[in-house]
């Protein structure tokens, strides 16, 4: 009996290593993010349209390589291939944006209207990502961020969420991850203790919630 | 004999106690290590792991922002880069207490192969410089040589992290061949008599002495022979040894550090590569001194379990035996389960 309980023991122990032991690392990457939801006229929603800003070192990196007319001066057509290759690349991480209306998960198609701005020493992505089916529900939540903390996604301090014509009556939330420390620090009991760290960055996750009664 | 239900519920318990003994390790330093570094005081908010390990991450965080700003100061204030390395350092210590395979698969290794602690910080420095050039040359060339976009340094990054992957896997197997022969003898021998060799383990020796003198190294008798000792330290640690550790180094070492490569990207791009690359260095410098207190508490958790087991007679050997064979498939599995995305590693940097 002493054997059988050592071995729950150390299937114990080993499943909280493990929990611990497989958490991602700190983030590599900071994005600075606006975002709109954007609403046909009947009301009902037709995607997002999201503005992302890199950190500096990011911006630095991924121009890294590319060739200009003029030394420091990036125009949109000479940042187009690298604009694709960046949608492209997304896709694998399904944009860091999450969906759910009513509950529901909400799939969405190829951005479209993409393109790169090169402004004070850093990148902004622009895109938009239209729902495969456009939505009408009582009440749609967004989230933004990167499930294994690679990148760390702050919404900006100023307008960070717009409904673009969405109905009178439509009210939304918006609720940040707390300042980085605390969270970070919150989130150990819950998951690492837990084992599951499989939607580790969902503890630094952006949410928003729109309601439409 | 053959191996009965509580042989094989032996076995099961040795092999499990071997993967805790090493997650468990590696969780707790990074604990540790996170609890008190240099000294400073514990933040009081949360006692628990959890709260550590966060503030561990915004360390980390807090460190790589500040470099960036650092390497653009330097660019008019040359005292800056002394802040640099400062910032690199620590972030390096930090980084290594993280989560990550390389100090995993370090001291599986050291556990598996009767390694010495000396040998365990050797292996630790020496993959972390190797870490640190391989960055240096991919963004040597990449970048600086052949002016390549982040999308052709990404592909190169991605080929290199498969490779290694494949390495550490491969150099599993080989682990496990090695050892897996071993522990399977011990299983068989009844006890006490017992297999004390490795089936690496070569020698010339005369086998036509009396079979109960006790020599000063060991290998296979047959089984009337009933003593046991361990193999002398010197023994292995021979010219065929540190090949072996080679393979340990640049298994893990050929995979560089996402954050070393954006970083020297990004001095590069202000005129400044040659203060990345003594940022990458020193960060390779800090990582190491992670990495070799891990592996040495690793060989120092496994010398207590052999004096602990020497007690028995041939039932030591092979709680050794077992442990070895243990940590030989965890090499194997964090190989295997990095190369097919079981294991989360850190991403590279391609978006």
């Amino acid at each position: 009996m002493a054997m059988r309980r050592l071995l729950g023991l150390l299937l114990l122990a080993g499943g909280l290593a493990l929990g611990a032991g497989a958490a991602q690392a700190h983030p590599h990457v900071w994005i600075t993010a606006t975002s709109e939801l954007i609403y046909a006229p009947d009301g009902s929603i037709t995607g997002v349209r999201h503005a992302w800003t890199f950190d500096d070192m990011f911006s630095t990196y991924a121009l890294q390589g590319i060739e200009t007319k003029t030394k420091g001066v990036y125009s949109r057509e000479e940042l187009a291939p690298l604009a694709q290759t960046n949608v492209e690349s997304l896709k694998e991480f399904a944009f860091f944006t999450f969906a759910k209306a009513d509950g529901k998960k909400e799939k969405f198609q190829e951005p479209v209207d993409y393109f790169l701005e090169y402004r004070d020493a850093t990148l902004t992505l622009h895109f938009t990502l239209p729902l495969k089916t456009p939505v009408k529900p009582k009440q749609l939540v967004l989230d933004v961020f990167d499930p294994a903390f690679f990148i760390d996604f702050k919404l900006a301090d100023k307008d960070p969420v717009r409904l673009v014509g969405a109905p009178a009556a439509c009210q939304m939330k918006f609720q940040r991850p707390n300042d980085g420390t605390a969270n970070a620090q919150k989130l150990g009991e819950q998951t690492f203790m837990s084992g599951d760290n499989s939607n580790y960055g969902a503890m630094f996750a952006n949410k928003i919630t729109v309601d439409c009664p | 004999m053959r191996p009965t239900r509580s042989d094989f519920a032996r076995g099961l318990t040795i092999f499990l106690a071997a993967a805790v003994i090493i997650l468990m390790l590696d969780g707790a330093v990074n604990v540790l290590m996170a609890q008190n570094p240099f000294g400073a005081p514990r933040p009081s908010a949360e006692p628990q792991v959890g709260g550590i390990v966060g503030w561990l991450l915004s360390k980390q965080s807090e460190f790589y922002r500040e470099m960036s700003s650092t390497i653009r100061a330097a660019k008019s204030d040359g005292s800056a880069v002394w802040t640099l390395l400062a910032i690199s350092f620590g972030y390096g210590v930090f980084h290594a207490a993280g989560p990550g395979h390389g100090k995993a698969v370090i001291s599986s290794y050291l556990v598996a192969n009767q390694e010495t602690a000396r040998r365990g910080i050797v292996l630790s420095f020496a993959s972390a410089l190797m870490q640190s050039l391989v960055a240096v040359v991919i963004v040597g060339i990449c970048a600086w040589l052949l002016n390549a976009t982040a999308k052709t340094m990404c592909g190169a990054e991605k080929a290199v992290e498969i490779a290694s992957y494949a390495l550490i896997a491969a150099f599993g197997a080989r682990l496990v061949w090695t050892k897996g022969g071993g522990f399977m003898r011990a299983l068989q021998v009844p006890q006490p008599a017992a297999v004390l060799a490795a089936a690496a383990h070569r020698h010339d020796h005369d086998h036509g002495h009396d079979h109960h003198h006790h020599h000063d190294h060991s290998h296979v008798h047959d089984q009337h022979c009933g003593h046991s000792h361990g193999p002398v330290p010197s023994e292995l640690a021979g010219p065929g040894g540190w090949r072996r550790g080679f393979g340990a180094i640049f298994a893990v070492g050929v995979r560089p550090c996402s954050g070393a490569i954006l970083v020297l990207v990004f001095a590069l791009a202000q005129g400044l590569f040659w203060a990345g690359i003594a940022a990458t260095f020193v960060m390779g410098l800090g990582t190491a001194i992670t990495v070799a207190t891990i592996a040495v508490i690793a060989v120092s958790a496994k010398d207590l379990a052999r004096r602990l087991s020497a007690g028995r007679e041939g039932g030591g050997t092979l709680v050794m035996r077992g442990v070895e064979f243990g940590a030989a498939g965890l090499v194997l599995l964090f190989g295997v389960g990095l190369l097919f995305g079981y294991i989360a590693a850190e991403r590279v940097t391609c978006l």
